[in-house]
């Protein structure tokens, strides 16, 4: 992944502090190493709603790879896994239960809205679907499209993962 | 042909046979609600007409249309012993209108005639708001059981919110996000029933990776044998048949694409050839033998998801198989990209035609997958066929004999696999399938086993057909030249009022078909997918109703599941080939 340790690690002098004790200077160096850790070993929840994730099947298989990106291993149990991609349209009947997966997910934990429809209710503005997901559960990245390609899904992970490394370590998410 | 029942009907039940109509060779019979049981296990029973398998059953308000009474609820037999098909339509009166308010329409229950109106009248239920008298378990099926009203009913709005592009959940502007979701018990009541003995009721789902997307399955166990097994639908259900109301009929085609995602061009083949039944319109042979040829890719492509997320299903072990079987659909996507832009939302049919004409390296491609791909089938065979996992976990598992399938309604690979060769392609040929040369295959054993053999026979037809179409495609127009549906030429617009006139005509107020209904059934790779329309005369579908395949494939679980081990559901799941968008619509 073409790791620049000098870029990644930068050290960059701290403002004069006050001696109060805080820790300061070594927290925000733990932090960029901790935010560099997750943002490269994200696991997604294998979890798929609609036409949206026929395309995240894609996004993990050979002509794609989402491995490339330090995201493939995808977990079933919402215990193990810290990205949710909503891939696909959440009506009435499933928002309880994707609001209890996003419950069961562990902190930090990060939230992709993939396609138009997880977006913003896509071409179903009627009465079964949920115009956004972002209805029910904080939304980090939105990916437009209707399927987006996979590149597209990867492009969205790339900008998690910039959002990921700035991350503070003790920070919560829900 | 259908004049024989309307014939043997009127001799039989004389004051129960209320009329009929015929529309672009299609009858619709109606019969008085009270008797409609005695009349359906006469259809099903007498010799000369073995109405055996209910298509569909659907409800119809009629508010708008002036009809009285109000409502209606429509029954789509086929008989396969003798090819041939009718519609029954029973009207039924509103209570509401004499004062009764909470009192819904009611009619008796065909469940015990053909098995598959089951689920389908709790569909009507649900969605139209009838009930069904001496129903085994009314109950909502796709919408949460606490929902108040009926989605499809004409006084029904449709819903949605305005949607804002924030996320800022502070600012008091945004208070009400949120108030459109309603509360679901997060016990089913269905469960409820099934913990009688002492047994131990394991659900599974709707988040789970075996279920194919968000079923849910509540498996009753006695140790590790199923005692019963019951899906429970809905978590999916996207309101397509009232959007299709509020859209025209060209703009529903992007729509079926969201149906079964997988198998995107077979579903606008089977919406657009309803709607050019209904304008009458001509296809010229061109782009009949592209369709033919695009579809049958199309279920090359829908099999090989299939067969991959089925291997993966039954053992983890042959996970490689999955990525095989993704690079080969990558293939046939790559050729649609080519034919349309779009790697999974074709919307290429349109009506009259495809949208657009085939790119010049078209069919060159389909001849370097055609050469490519016959070795991939024998790998594939190669690996599964005589792998002993494989066998032991799929023969004898999840049998559904040719009787049962026929009563709950199963189509497609699951009632071929059988012994049952039918096939609309062959049955009822549509889009010049006459034309071609191709075998129906078929398995005796019933199994999971069977399913699978059948579908890679599949494959090789498949491939078949496509060689056959590509020999015939020639050159020609790509669409239709009839006025009623296709837009003027360029070059005659810049020449012509009136040319000029109809194009602005056509494209902000669509076609006008004359009032009528159909059905328009044609064979998806997982069975019958059928489109109802009914329409006042406007440029909307009055009614639109889906038959979704897996839908009706789906109810037969708890029959293929029961006795079995816990392990063997998901093969079972995974043997039926769903697709949870066409599951709950
Ligand atoms: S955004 Fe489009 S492709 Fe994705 S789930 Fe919605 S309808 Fe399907």
């Amino acid at each position: 992944m073409g790791l620049d340790l000098n870029k990644e690690f930068s050290i960059t002098p701290a403002a004069p502090q006050e001696k109060d004790g805080a820790m300061g200077f070594v927290m925000t160096n733990l932090s960029e190493l901790v935010g560099w850790g997750r943002k490269y070993s994200l696991h997604p929840l294998l979890f798929g709603l609609a036409c949206c994730a026929i395309e995240q099947i894609s996004a993990g298989m050979s002509r794609f790879d989402i491995a490339r990106f330090g995201a493939e291993v995808f977990r079933a149990s919402p215990r193990q896994a810290d990205l949710l991609i909503i891939s696909g349209r959440v009506s009435n009947k499933m928002a309880p239960v994707v609001r209890r997966l996003y419950d069961q997910m562990l902190e930090p934990k990060w939230v992709i809205a993939m396609g138009d429809c997880a977006s913003c209710g896509g071409p179903f503005s009627n009465y079964a679907i949920v115009q956004g997901v972002d209805k029910i559960i904080p939304v980090d990245v939105y990916v437009p499209g209707c399927p987006p390609r996979p590149e597209a899904l990867f492009y969205a992970i790339t900008r998690l993962q910039d959002k990921v490394q700035k991350f503070g370590i003790g920070e919560r998410k829900g | 042909m259908t004049d024989l029942t309307y014939d043997k009907l009127k001799a039989n039940f004389p004051d129960a046979v209320l009329g009929k109509e015929t529309f672009r060779d299609e009858t619709t019979i109606t019969v008085d609600a009270a008797q409609l049981l005695k009349v359906s296990k006469f259809l099903r029973d007498d010799p000369e007409l073995r109405f055996n398998l209910l298509l569909d059953v659907y409800g119809v308000d009629r508010r708008d249309l002036g009809a009285s009474p109000r409502f209606a609820t429509s029954y789509e037999l086929y008989s396969i012993p003798h090819n041939r098909r009718v519609r029954i339509e029973a009207p039924l009166a509103d209570p509401a209108e004499n004062g009764k308010k909470d009192t819904l329409p009611a009619i008796d229950s065909v469940t015990g005639v053909w098995g598959t109106a089951n689920w389908l009248e709790r569909e009507t239920y649900d969605l139209m708001g009838i009930e069904f008298k001496g129903h085994p378990w009314l109950h909502r099926i796709l919408l949460p059981q606490n929902w108040v009203g009926h989605p499809l009913r004409k006084d029904y709005p449709i819903g949605g919110e305005p949607v804002n592009f924030t996320a800022d959940r502070d600012n008091p502007r945004f208070a009400h996000l949120g108030k459109q979701i309603m509360d679901t018990p997060t016990f089913h009541s269905e469960l409820e029933d099934m913990d009688a003995e002492g047994h131990l009721v394991v659900n599974m789902g709707p988040q789970h990776p075996a279920t194919h997307g968000v079923l849910r399955l509540a498996v009753e166990l006695d140790g590790e044998r199923v005692i019963s097994c019951k899906p429970e639908v809905g978590y999916l259900h996207s309101g397509f048949e009232k959007t299709g109301e509020s859209k025209r009929y060209e703009k529903f085609i992007p729509y079926c694409d969201r149906l079964d995602y997988v198998s995107t061009m077979s579903n606008n083949l089977a919406y657009v050839l309803a709607v050019e039944k209904l304008m009458d319109v001509d296809v010229p042979k061109h782009a009949q033998y592209a369709r033919v040829i695009l579809v049958e890719l199309q279920r090359i492509a829908s099999h090989m998801v299939w067969l991959g997320t089925h291997a993966m299903d039954v053992s983890g072990t042959i996970h490689a198989l999955l990525m095989y079987a993704f690079y080969w659909r990558e293939q046939i996507l790559d050729i649609f990209e080519m034919v349309c832009g779009a790697r999974m939302t074709t919307s290429y049919f349109s009506v009259g035609g495809l949208r657009w004409a085939l790119p010049g390296a078209f069919e060159d491609s389909v001849r370097h997958f055609l050469k490519g791909f016959p070795e991939v089938i024998k790998d594939f065979e190669t690996m599964l066929t005589d792998n002993p996992v494989w066998r032991t976990r799929l023969e004898g598992v999840g049998v559904l004999t040719a009787e049962q399938a026929i009563d709950l309604g199963v189509t497609g690979p699951l009632l071929r696999a059988a012994g049952t060769g039918f096939d609309l392609r062959k049955a009822q040929p549509y889009s010049s399938y006459d034309e071609f040369d191709f075998d129906i295959p078929t398995a005796t054993e019933a199994d999971s086993y069977a399913r699978y053999k059948v579908r890679m026979a599949e494959l090789w037809q498949s491939m078949r057909i496509i060689e056959q179409g590509l020999a015939k495609l020639g050159k020609g127009p790509h669409r239709t030249a009839d006025r009623k549906v296709a837009l003027p030429p360029r070059e005659e617009i810049s020449t012509s009022m009136e040319a000029l006139i109809h194009h602005f005509k056509l494209v902000t107020e669509g076609y006008k078909p004359p009032v009528g209904r159909l059905y328009g059934i044609a064979e998806n790779p997982k069975g019958i997918l059928g489109f109802g329309i009914i329409s006042d005369g406007t440029a909307n579908p009055y009614r639109l109703r889906v038959r979704g395949p897996s839908f009706v494939n789906l109810q037969a679980t708890d029959l293929m599941a029961r006795q079995g081990l816990l392990s063997d559901i998901v093969t079972v799941v995974g043997s039926i080939d769903i697709v949870l968008g066409e599951v709950d619509r």
